[in-house]
């Protein structure tokens, strides 16, 4: 299992973070920790997403980049190893 | 003018001029509307039935399908057909009506939470909050049905915004300006970059066995015609998924026929052999793949796909090409006819030759019973090359690929990804309303037809002249084999033989209908069928112990397939 912590911006738009949630669920990554608020940018959302899993990430951020509204992901820690998850958001 | 007038006039403004639904409280606003608009509306007698008739009409032709139901019970009847179209990336427009926004939340009548229900099988859903907003955010819900990978869009309309009065002038303003927004205009789509064109170079001229292997993509992004120009630069060996069937045509040399679970033996045996996979609009299915690990296992593999997320989904690929198939097969062409001194694939094509003559169809079936590959064979040798085929899920749709020759993927429409019974009637009706010029068949099996019998209503309320061939074996055939061949022959729950009169049935809604049981009759049946003017349905009974053949077993390799002489 890796931990990785993805920073995405994206419009919002009423449903875009429950299809974050559904898409990350589904292609198989365990939510660890998540934030949100309005960015500098009217319009706009800066959202925090940390994920577990043992598929690849990139997966993840090519699903998550066709939502519509999804503008930019970046993922800012790769293939660290799991640590106990509350001790890592701690 | 009121929202739901100007719900119309946006659509049609985008060329809609067919819908599929069936009415209810909360979208009886737009259903008076109606009763003023040129739209035509077909009631089907079922909500999934109206799906799937505008995924139908959507594959038929590049008309985009529109269904459309009240909230709660219609809209959740919707979903299979919803859910259909996301599998096969059918771009489609389903209309929801809501209860009106100051009930919304309070589990009021016939409220359910639509938008969470189709989160996982739309592209985009959004519920407008007035009326203002309409054609804005149905022209955004239909740009992004036909961006990149095609899929279906979902519209919620609150009671409330379907009769809010808006004046004329601004309604025209707004609908101008809807289609004038550049933002809703189809983007344009990548093509093959100059360093791909140098690596699918090398990867080709390295290759001795190559092989297309051609998926539903194709189709979808109208790149059939492409896709023939450059097939016929180096006569390269072709296989097709189910979805990829009618893309490449059935006369073209070194053709191998469907792959997969049911692939033909050459499709499947050509393809384990090859050298380099060339994947055009196709995903690396399950049911393509069987083990995915024993795959094609000496090849390098090329992908082009407008999805970027199905590179590396299941098998890693040497070269991926994210991009338009329309606008990069010209490309690829070019550099073939550049590279077509150099390749040596010769002794290939001949090997490809080999085992497509090794090993031909056969139809020449004991006994006096109907076989239903060659039913379906001889049916499709009577059929122009634009005919129209619909098929339901099981045994039959098997044989309909394996044994009709398709000329082009809107002519053979059939439940791929999702695999949903009931999908065959629906899907002909719609494809009928968008191609009226064409002939439309629905190969339907007994146990599927029934999931969406209602639909005979459709047919005989508007004369839709579809023809269906029921292939009746009195059993859910595809799970009875299953039993026979992985679950000791222990027949749970997979006996229809209590099935109703299907003669007697279609003529209770004034469809004319035959039963036959012999090979002497079918030729004959066949013929008056195609011959009659309106509705038809024609029951095939045929042995309910007949196999699909060739099968690849779960978790097995596909050259490891059973077939008639070697399963058990
Ligand atoms: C909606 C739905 N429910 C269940 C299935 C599982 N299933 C796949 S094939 C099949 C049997 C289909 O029987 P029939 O339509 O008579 O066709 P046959 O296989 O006999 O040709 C079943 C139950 C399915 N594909 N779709």
């Amino acid at each position: 299992m890796t931990l990785h912590h993805l920073k995405i911006t994206a419009f919002d738009h009423v449903m875009v973070v429950e299809r974050l949630l559904q898409v990350t669920r589904y292609r198989g990554f365990r939510l660890c920790g998540l934030s949100m608020l309005p960015a500098q940018q009217d319009n706009l959302l800066d959202i925090q997403l940390s994920v577990e899993s043992d598929r690849s990430v990139e997966n993840l951020t090519k699903q998550l980049l066709k939502i519509i509204d999804i503008e930019q992901i970046k993922v800012e820690d790769q293939g660290l190893q799991t640590y106990p998850v509350s001790e890592v958001l701690n | 003018m009121t929202g739901a007038e100007l719900l119309l006039k946006t659509l049609q403004q985008h060329g809609v001029d067919s819908l599929f639904g069936y009415p209810g409280g909360a979208i009886m606003p737009v259903y008076d509307a109606l009763y003023d608009s040129p739209i035509k509306h077909f009631l089907c007698r079922h909500e999934q039935g109206a799906g799937f008739a505008a995924v139908g009409y959507s594959r038929a032709s590049n008309k985009l399908g529109v269904c459309l139901a009240t909230s709660g019970p219609g809209a959740t009847n919707l979903i299979t057909a919803i859910a259909d179209a996301f599998s096969d990336s059918v771009p489609m427009l389903a209309i929801t009506g809501q209860v009106a926004k100051k009930a919304m939340g309070s589990d009021a009548f016939q409220e359910v939470d639509i938008l969470g229900l189709s989160l996982a099988c739309t592209k985009y859903c959004h519920q407008v909050q007035c009326a203002r907003e309409i054609p804005e955010a149905v022209t955004r819900a239909i740009s992004i049905a036909y961006q990149g990978r095609h899929g279906p869009v979902l519209i919620d309309i609150p009671k409330d915004v379907q009769v809010q009065q808006l004046d004329c002038e601004q309604a025209e303003q707004l609908l101008s300006d809807s289609t004038l927004n550049p933002q809703t205009v189809a983007p344009s789509n990548p093509v093959i970059s100059l360093p791909d064109q140098q690596k699918l170079q090398t990867l080709l001229e390295e290759s001795r066995a190559p092989i297309f292997y051609v998926g539903g993509g194709v189709g979808m992004a109208d790149a059939v015609a492409q896709l023939r120009e450059l097939m016929a630069v180096v006569k390269i060996p072709s296989v097709t998924t189910l979805k990829g069937i009618g893309a490449i045509d059935p006369d073209t040399d070194y053709f191998l026929g469907m792959l997969g679970m049911h692939g033909s033996k050459p499709a499947n045996l050509a393809v384990q052999e090859s050298d380099l996979l060339i994947a055009l609009g196709a995903r690396f299915d399950d049911r393509v793949t069987g083990k995915l690990a024993e795959f094609a296992p000496n090849a390098k593999v090329i992908q082009l796909d407008i999805d970027n997320c199905e590179i590396n989904k299941r098998r890693g690929v040497d070269l991926a090409i994210v991009a338009d198939l329309k606008d990069s097969m010209p490309i690829f062409k070019q550099l073939l006819i550049g590279l077509r001194p150099r390749l040596q694939i010769e002794s290939w094509q001949q090997r490809c030759q080999q085992w497509l003559s090794k090993f031909p169809w056969r139809y020449d079936h004991q006994g006096q019973g109907i076989y239903a590959p060659w039913v379906l064979s001889e049916l499709s040798n009577m059929l122009s090359a634009n005919a129209v085929t619909t098929t339901d899920v099981g045994q039959h749709q098997m044989w309909a690929a394996q044994h009709m020759r398709m000329h082009d993927p809107k002519n053979f429409l059939s439940s791929g990804g999702l695999g949903t019974m009931g999908f065959g009637l629906p899907a002909a009706i719609g494809a009928q309303v968008s191609r009226p010029e064409d002939l439309v068949i629905a190969v339907c099996g007994d146990g599927s037809l029934m999931m969406n019998i209602q639909e005979l209503s459709t047919l005989k309320r508007y004369q839709i002249p579809v023809k269906i061939v029921l292939i009746d074996n009195a059993r859910l055939g595809m799970v009875r084999q299953w039993q026979e061949l992985f679950f000791q022959e222990r027949y749970s729950e997979t006996d229809l033989s209590d099935n109703p009169d299907f003669v007697a049935l279609a003529m209770a809604f004034d469809i004319k209908a035959k039963r036959i049981n012999t090979r002497q009759q079918v030729n004959a049946a066949l013929t008056e069928m195609l011959a009659h003017q309106g509705p038809y349905l024609l029951q095939v009974h045929i042995d309910e112990m007949e196999n699909v053949w060739p099968l690849v077993p779960p978790e097995t390799a596909n050259h490891g397939m059973l077939e008639a002489g070697n399963a058990k």
